[in-house]
């Protein structure tokens, strides 16, 4: 009898005359668990997808369906009806797309000085700058557009300084400017992120070689510096057309009752329960979003691939306070100037509203400080009614939503990292379908959660419903894990992938060393994902405002607005408890998550 | 029946393509109990995806890959039993030294998970690092970081020891150093080695036995010094050493390999190279017990009368002023390399390199010569 027949047969259990015997390869594989543990990234993958599907891919197909079906018959009536309104077309889709563009040329306007100031210029705190610039994507919207109202409004700050000059008063609010200011406030800060870290890899050594070949400065930036950043500024103002295409509350805010865009007639119309309508419009809306996201991803996907800029050597940067003004020249005095200017225009726009709240929050319209706003909202939670908005539980709830969607969203955007960093046949495409809840809006997805879960629908013989908080829960999460994806997956794909095949040499499976050495490797990415996850939770009003509407499932930001909807101050008051919140997600993320973030 | 040796590698037609790309074109090897055995070649030859093949990070397109009887082909690494140390060392960064080391212990047996702590000093103490389990790998040298993950790859006892490129990323005192190290590691251990270079200087120095890879082939498996010595394709003899390539033609019929083949024993061929006829002898390789003789590749594809021929002079058995078979080459640079100077000349358009303790001036025609025996046939493979 061979030897070799007999090592075959006997495969899966451990041999005695050889020790270390080859026979024992397989056994992991024979065993239940072995094979769970073999598969566990693909079942994960697989829970991972039901949910993507029933939260997200399911909600978004009812709303189609709903623009496109009624009474069981196919029908375009509603899609008609909407893309062949003059008003729909002009007011509202127009108007959307007009305002999207203003905006979008307001925030590179203003993002683009920040850049420059970022990229070529050394002073105290310019690292604590640019990392403020993440603030934005953590800052409730709702709360912004209180801070603009505090600032703008009638009683607000602006109104109150220009009467020290006797002067005034204007009226901002409930004009096209406002919005676009607010719309500038959330986005030129990407703008000027995305910019200077362009600025910052172009190497200096290009420069150089252009003056050498006679280029003036001048000269040297417009062919050398500038082409480099064109894809950063271009990437940015679609992200920036986008976010802006389908804001809501800002505009739900500071438009009034003149200025509606999609998101916010969408709002309308299902307060009407109109739903075909609304489904009709969030599928025009849906269809323009998603459109300019996958022209995004292949733009940047191509930069990627065009870009070699690795350990390029930037330019020393100028200390923005000479040391002496002797020998200053013009031109340095100049930049110095426009600096200075640059610096009054952020501070109006950034630093104003919030302040301009927290001020609110204490002043009274006489100009005399009190704390009646904070008394109003405990007075609120002993006294109101059961249809009136309350302070506790909307804190409560947020929190709890939080949680709940750091529960969802953590081990989803963590397994869509690692599905975005493997190399297989169709992960573009898993890259997409994972991504587009970017694209889609919270309204569009609250609309779809309403209509398809909170409503019911029916499998099996039995009719599913459930409960508002879960669907709030679900919205949340679908909104935020593509965070989660973006902080971890580039750390991923960062890693050596001579560790996972060392530790597997060594013994561990493939679940086994992605436990033990992804990702205690990626930890800061998680944390800096949870944060995120758990602030963009925190902010979230889009679908909670629709699908919290008659429920007590309130949140603060739907609670903010409840109270802005009467009076300025209790708002104020709210939305400073909002502030708080956020800032100390906002810590957790600065604290933890380090330079290594996506979008 | 023999041959179970569990740490015996056997590769049978082994193929690997990539999407559109073939790394490997078919390698068969034999890794025998217990050797050192180095693949070297230049980059992109193979060398890593064969052993990339052999610790399961890859799977072949075609071909077995057996250890011992068994095919491991399906086997994932984690159950190979096999250490690999990389080239940029791939210690955990998030653990300790000894964290490292101890890593693949925590999937062994029950006794080898007891004795975890006394088994990690025990390899820090066998890579000269007694003492650094505490140590952050980041703290340590390159050549510290490399001993330890030799440490860490030997400490679950695996079977094979795989090291790709494990000493490129140190200066070359270091490597010298360090390579007598791992070597002494590995006969002490007895484990059978796989060793990747692409330095021929460093598989020459460590290694049992070589395999010379080229174009995703095997070009030539053997000794160091038969490798170097007796070089079977004109590859292996520009790759190993430097070396003269003479390319020529045999003057007479009954010089023809195959009619050489059937006489053991020596023979001496006649080579015209140019306008000269050199006096080459064809010996009986190696240890004899395959018969073959120098020229044997040529009898796989005989040519019709004469026949091309090449063959090669190591620059250090070509001497200035000595040997039977004499030329005249005219010098036109020399480097000096310390210890000797290497000497190039132009013979009739033929670059020629030869080593000299006196190196004569540039422009100056020098007489070369080598002897009979020193010149080593193989077949013009054109």
């Amino acid at each position: 009898m061979s030897d070799a027949t007999a090592g075959g047969d006997e495969r899966g259990e451990k041999r005695t005359d050889g020790g270390e015997s080859l026979s024992g390869i397989s056994r992991r594989q024979q065993t239940a668990s072995g094979w769970v543990e073999a598969h566990a990234l693909t079942l994960v993958a697989v829970v991972t997808g039901v949910v993507l599907l029933v939260l997200f891919y399911y909600p978004i197909a009812t709303v189609l369906v709903e623009a496109v079906v009624d009474d069981g018959e196919l029908t375009f009536a509603p899609l008609a009806g909407v893309l062949t309104s003059r008003f729909y077309l002009v007011e509202i889709i127009g108007f959307t797309a007009y305002q999207a563009a203003l905006s979008t040329v307001a925030s590179v306007a203003l993002g683009l000085p920040g850049a420059w100031v970022l990229s070529r210029f050394e002073f105290r705190g310019r690292e604590t700058v640019r990392s403020l610039t993440i603030l934005p994507f953590v800052l409730p919207s709702i709360m912004v557009a209180i801070g603009f109202v505090a600032t703008f409004g009638a009683n607000g700050t602006l109104n109150r300084l220009l009467s020290l000059f006797g002067l005034g008063p204007v009226n901002l609010l409930y004009t096209l400017p406002a919005i676009i200011v607010a719309h500038a406030f959330y986005n030129a800060p990407l703008v000027t992120r995305m910019t200077t870290a362009a600025w910052e890899s172009v190497d200096a050594r290009t420069v150089e070689t252009a003056r050498s070949l006679g280029a003036s400065p001048a000269r040297a930036f417009l062919d050398v510096v500038f082409p480099q950043l064109v894809p950063a500024i271009l990437v940015s103002a679609t992200l920036t057309f986008v976010f802006t295409f389908a804001s809501f509350p800002i505009v739900l805010a500071l438009g009034g009752l003149q200025y509606a865009t999609i998101e916010v007639f969408v709002y309308y119309r299902v307060q009407q329960l109109a739903y075909a309508d609304a489904a009709a419009l969030a599928v025009v809306e849906t269809a323009v979003s998603l459109g300019l996201t996958y022209a995004y991803l292949r733009y940047e996907a191509k930069q990627q691939t065009a870009a070699f800029g690795a350990g390029a050597q930037p330019a020393p940067r100028k200390r923005l306070l000479p040391e002496s003004l002797r020998g200053l020249s013009a031109r340095d005095v100049l930049s110095r100037v426009a600096v200075s200017g640059y610096g009054v225009v952020v501070l109006l726009v950034f630093v104003a509203p919030i302040v301009s709240m927290l001020l609110s929050s204490v002043t009274a319209p006489d100009g005399s400080l009190t704390t009646r706003y904070y008394e109003f909202l405990l007075q609120r939670q002993a006294t109101a009614a059961a249809f009136q908005v309350k302070p506790l539980p909307a804190v409560l709830n947020s929190l709890l939503f939080g949680v709940g969607t750091l529960l969802l969203a953590l081990p989803m955007g963590v397994v869509m990292a690692v599905l975005t960093t493997r190399r297989y046949r169709g992960r573009k495409v898993v890259d997409a379908l994972s991504m587009a809840p970017l694209a889609v809006s919270g309204i569009v997805v609250g609309l779809g959660l309403l209509r398809g879960l909170v409503f019911g629908f029916e499998a099996f013989g039995y009719r599913f419903t459930v409960a508002g908080a879960i669907a709030i829960v679900a919205a949340h999460a679908v909104s935020a894990y593509p965070f989660v994806t973006r902080n971890v997956a580039p750390l991923l794909g960062n890693l050596d992938a001579k560790l996972v095949e060392s530790a597997r040499s060594l013994g561990a499976s493939r679940t086994r060393a992605l436990w033990d050495i992804e990702l205690p490797l990626v930890a800061a990415g998680v944390v800096a994902g949870a944060a995120f996850a758990f602030a963009i939770s925190i902010g979230e009003f889009d679908a909670t405002v629709i699908l919290a509407t008659g429920s007590n499932s309130y949140t603060m930001p739907v609670a903010v607005e409840r109270y802005l909807g009467r009076r300025l101050g209790p708002a104020t008051a709210m939305g400073c408890i909002l502030l708080f919140v956020t800032s100390l997600s906002f810590v957790v993320i600065e604290r933890f998550g380090g330079r290594s973030r996506g979008v | 029946m023999g041959g179970l040796a569990v740490s015996e590698i056997h590769l049978d037609g082994v193929r690997k393509q990539y999407a559109g790309t073939t790394a490997l074109e078919e390698v068969s090897l034999h890794v025998r109990d217990g050797e050192f055995f180095t693949l070297v070649g230049p980059s992109g030859c193979g060398k890593t995806t064969t052993l990339r093949l052999i610790a399961g990070f890859e799977s072949p397109t075609a071909g077995e890959i057996r250890f011992g009887d068994e095919d491991v082909s399906g086997v994932p690494p984690e159950d190979r039993n096999v250490g690999v140390v990389f080239q940029n060392y791939a210690l955990f960064p998030h653990m300790s030294v000894a964290e490292n080391v101890g890593y693949g212990l925590r999937f062994a047996d029950e006794e080898r998970r007891r004795g975890r702590d006394e088994r990690i000093a025990e390899l820090l103490e066998l890579v000269d690092l007694p003492g650094t389990g505490d140590r952050d790998p980041t703290e340590l040298s390159g050549g510290q970081q490399q001993r330890v993950a030799l440490a860490r790859a030997l400490a679950p006892g695996p079977r094979l020891l795989l090291l790709d490129e494990p000493m490129s990323a140190l200066d070359a005192r270091l490597r010298e150093r360090l390579r007598l190290q791992v070597k002494k590691i590995q006969s002490e251990l007895g484990i059978t080695t796989v060793y990747v270079t692409h330095d021929q200087e460093e598989a020459l120095a460590v290694s049992d036995r070589v395999a010379v890879m080229n174009d995703g082939r095997v070009e030539q498996v053997g000794p160091p010094r038969e490798v170097y010595e007796r070089p079977k394709t004109r590859f292996v003899a520009s790759f190993v050493g430097d070396n003269n390539l003479f390319e020529g033609e045999l003057v007479d019929v009954r010089d023809r390999p195959e009619v050489a083949r059937e006489t053991k024993g020596l023979r001496r061929l006649h080579v015209r190279v140019g306008e000269t006829v050199f006096e080459v002898e064809a010996s009986s390789q190696g240890s004899g017990s395959t018969g073959e003789i120098a020229g044997v590749e040529a009898s796989q594809s005989p040519r019709s009368d004469g026949g091309s021929v090449a063959f090669c002079v190591r620059p250090e058995q070509l001497k200035i002023d000595g040997g039977e078979n004499r030329f005249t080459a005219t010098v036109r640079e020399t480097e000096f390399l310390g210890e000797t100077t290497r000497v190039h000349l132009d013979w009739e358009g033929r670059e020629v390199t030869v080593r000299a303790a006196e190196p004569p001036e540039a422009g100056t025609a020098v007489e070369l010569g080598f002897d009979p025996g020193d010149g080593h046939v193989f077949e013009d493979q054109l």
